[in-house]
């Protein structure tokens, strides 16, 4: 095992356990490895920014493919940046209405194809299917989505929220059967999304500890387990000292 | 305080020792329960395997560490499946943060798998814009990626021979944690450029998608780690997917359980309280 | 100047707008390259705003540790993180790793990076169980309904649950593609009819917060 992987896992699994070390209590060692992931990943981004944009996409096509029109963006770019400098910070304006115009102007049609007329063609689809030699059919399945039952269920569902969102009408009468429908549906829809979030919060937690276990092996030189204990010991020592500070203050 | 209440404010660090335990114990003693395969899953694979050889497939990792635990064995399951089928395989990322983790994941199967960089794969990296360079792939790829992460021209590999455009590609499927992701894929992608897409995505996207996969948008959907280790299960080949499902299933479990056993304290104190109040 | 500042950008923004929606519409080889071109520069303008977001936490942290306000230490391992990192990076030409051998960068990435970010979120796992016990209450019958449906799929998706309650792997998919691509779609038209109305509302001038930048 080559040294730097080995001081590697001795990093991350101290990093890993300081972070966990907040499921006892907010405490020093949390901070630490909080302000230090956010300055490595800025740190990171500001390195990726300027590898990619300022040499591959700028420096190297101006250079050596001659793509002079690349100053334009570029001059948009630097434009953006004087939204810092109090005076000229109206000069920036130019920039963003660029940007924000062009990525409305993009987004309008887009948007209306895709989430709007396809999903409404596909909420309207036929109930009764037509099956050559057996004549029109209408389908029971439960558990295919696309029976004529299911049909009928994603055209109450999707209708009913709808009309549920639609606050300029007042729900009441017919209109409340409908609101209540789409509540329900809304309240399924809502357990569902609890239940994959549960999944998938407990899916990151199995790879952390994955990892945690990986670092365990004698060939690292087991960091799981010392830092386990250095740290436990650590929170005990704070915890000890923080509750001998108050009971002074209170004496 | 009666037994009921104590319950109820429990401290919070006894429900997280149960959590942790219930993660821990099934990794370091695993039992295996078998994996039923979802139609949504299915679909990605069916599509790759109906694949000729020499087809394009786009895979998108579009995700950063902070996902790895679901997307990446999703991306190693995806990619053994490529270079088994012998697709050119053009891998990329729309997140900075995942552009380290994304170059690894291609680079270690594609070495497993026995294949060339250049000429069975390559990896473009990472472009800033998110929404942008899928419209600009789609309408030049050299023109997006001029270089590939290595700084090769990208005009020169033979992997990209024939390929101009995303209207070029057979298949892509992005593995999107958030936006851009599979959706914007699919709205500045194949709406235009017309090629088939396929998802993956975290557990917290998967329910969101599900519209798109209804209305055919995208041709399958594979869902969190569950979603990877059915596409483990369909190629044959256990990874850390199959092996996190146990402690899945424990974790899940216990989520049940204590949402049952408050409900129970609840009303237990609730019927309590009305006695109370009626015998008052 | 109430020309410069506030309806030449405005007038922009309406003629940007108005022209890259059409040019959906427009097939024509010209109308292509506009686009082609006009992609490629906002990746490059991309990356600048990406410098403008970070530029603002370089100040928050700079002003105090000058100021050496409370916690004053802890920004100070903020810079020591983000500019060892930079240095780091610049002095690997800003690749993890070269010819499959991992580059300083790329031990910074995966020993520091990967696992602080993973385990960020991981904790979150630990906070779900708990605000699951002490506030997933059946309070109200639509609070039943959405606990009787999260039990089902949490029941249904993990293969100890589909084992033990076979009809629950069932049950959950008929939820989550009927029941809850239903709701999930209507909300997806309704968003998308607000993104769009937004959108227009932005290229006509009525919405201009995005402008900001001085007065006016």
């Amino acid at each position: 095992m080559p040294i730097e992987s080995i001081i590697g896992g001795w990093v991350a699994t101290g990093l890993t356990l300081f972070i966990f070390s907040f499921l006892y209590k907010d405490n020093p060692l949390f901070k630490v490895a909080e302000n230090l992931y956010v300055g490595v990943s800025v740190g990171y981004t500001i390195v990726k920014t300027f590898d990619t944009v300022i040499v591959h996409l700028i420096w190297k096509p101006i250079v050596e493919t001659g793509e002079w029109s690349l100053l334009i963006p570029v001059a948009i770019g630097t434009l953006m940046l004087t939204r810092y400098v109090p005076k000229a910070a109206w000069i920036s304006r130019y920039a963003f209405a660029f940007i924000v115009g062009v990525g409305s102007g993009l987004a309008i049609p887009r948007t209306i194809s895709s989430f709007i007329l396809k999903q409404i063609e596909d909420t309207v689809r036929p109930i009764l299917l037509l099956v050559p030699g057996e004549g029109v059919t209408f389908t029971w399945s439960l558990l295919d989505p696309t029976s004529s039952l299911n049909t009928i269920i994603i055209l109450i569902g999707v209708s009913a929220v709808l009309f549920y969102f639609f606050f300029s009408v007042e729900h009441s009468g017919p209109g409340k059967v409908v609101a209540r429908t789409g509540i329900l549906f809304l309240m399924i829809a809502f357990g569902a999304a609890f239940g994959y979030t549960v999944m998938a919060r407990m899916s990151l937690l199995i790879g952390r500890l994955t990892d945690l276990i990986e670092f365990s092996d004698p060939s690292y030189g087991m960091p799981t387990l010392w830092l386990l204990g250095l740290t436990i010991l650590t929170l005990v020592v704070m915890s000890r000292r923080s509750s001998g500070k108050q009971t002074k203050e209170e004496e | 305080m009666t037994f009921t209440e104590r319950m109820l404010k429990i401290d919070r660090r006894i429900i997280f020792l149960v959590i942790g335990l219930c993660t821990l114990l099934p990794l370091l003693y695993p039992v295996g329960f078998p994996i039923r395969i979802s139609p949504e899953v299915r679909g990605v694979y069916d599509h790759i395997e109906l694949l000729p050889e020499g087809s394009v497939f786009l895979l998108s990792l579009d995700f950063d560490p902070a996902s790895k635990p679901e997307l990446q064995p999703q991306s190693i399951a995806l990619l053994h499946h490529a270079f088994r089928k012998n697709l050119r395989v053009v891998a990329m990322t729309l997140w900075v943060s995942g552009t380290g983790l994304a170059d690894q994941i291609v680079t270690q199967v594609a070495r497993e798998m026995g294949k060339e960089n250049g000429r069975d794969y390559v990896f473009l990296g990472w472009s800033p814009g998110g929404t942008a360079v899928i419209i600009n792939m789609g309408q030049n790829l050299y023109g997006a990626f001029p270089t590939d992460y290595n700084g090769k021209p990208t005009r020169e590999l033979p992997v990209l021979h024939g390929v101009n455009n995303l209207r070029d590609v057979n298949y892509a499927v992005s593995l999107g944690a958030g936006n851009p992701g599979v959706e914007a894929w699919y709205v500045f992608g194949k709406d235009k450029y017309k090629f088939e897409l396929g998802g993956g995505c975290t557990g917290v996207m998967a329910p969101g998608l599900y519209p798109l996969l209804r209305s055919g948008q995208i041709n399958g959907l594979i869902g969190g780690l569950r979603g990877a280790a059915e596409y483990e299960e369909l190629i044959g080949q256990k990874g850390h997917a199959i092996a996190g499902m146990d402690a899945q299933s424990a974790t899940h479990m216990a989520i049940i359980v204590l949402v049952i056993m408050c409900n129970l304290f609840y009303l237990s104190l609730r019927t309590a309280a009305r006695q109370g109040q009626s015998g008052a | 100047m109430i020309f410069l500042r506030r309806q030449l950008p405005l007038l922009i923004t309406l003629i940007a707008g108005l022209v890259f929606a059409a040019q959906y519409y427009v097939p024509h080889p010209a109308s292509e390259q506009m686009l082609t071109s006009v992609t490629k520069w906002l990746q490059i303008i991309s990356g600048f705003a990406l410098v403008l977001g970070v530029s603002s936490l370089f100040h928050v942290h700079a002003a105090k540790i000058r100021r050496k306000e409370a916690g004053w230490g802890y920004s100070f391992i903020l810079y020591v993180g983000m500019l060892g990192t930079i240095a780091v990076g610049l002095w690997s030409n800003g690749k993890e790793a070269v010819d499959g051998a991992s580059t300083a960068f790329g031990w910074v990435y995966n020993y520091m990076m990967v696992p602080l970010q993973g385990t960020m979120f991981a904790i979150l796992a630990f906070f779900i169980a708990s605000a699951a016990y002490r506030s997933f209450r059946a309070r109200s019958r639509e609070a039943a309904v959405l606990l009787i449906a999260a039990v089902i799929v949490m029941m249904g998706r993990v293969p100890l649950g589909e084992h033990l309650i076979p009809i629950s792997g069932d049950l959950s998919q008929w939820i989550l593609n009927v029941l809850n691509a239903s709701v999930r779609r209507a909300i997806l038209i309704g968003v998308s009819l607000g993104t769009v109305a937004l959108s227009i509302k932005i290229i006509f001038g009525i919405e201009r917060s995005y402008l900001g930048g001085g007065k006016e």
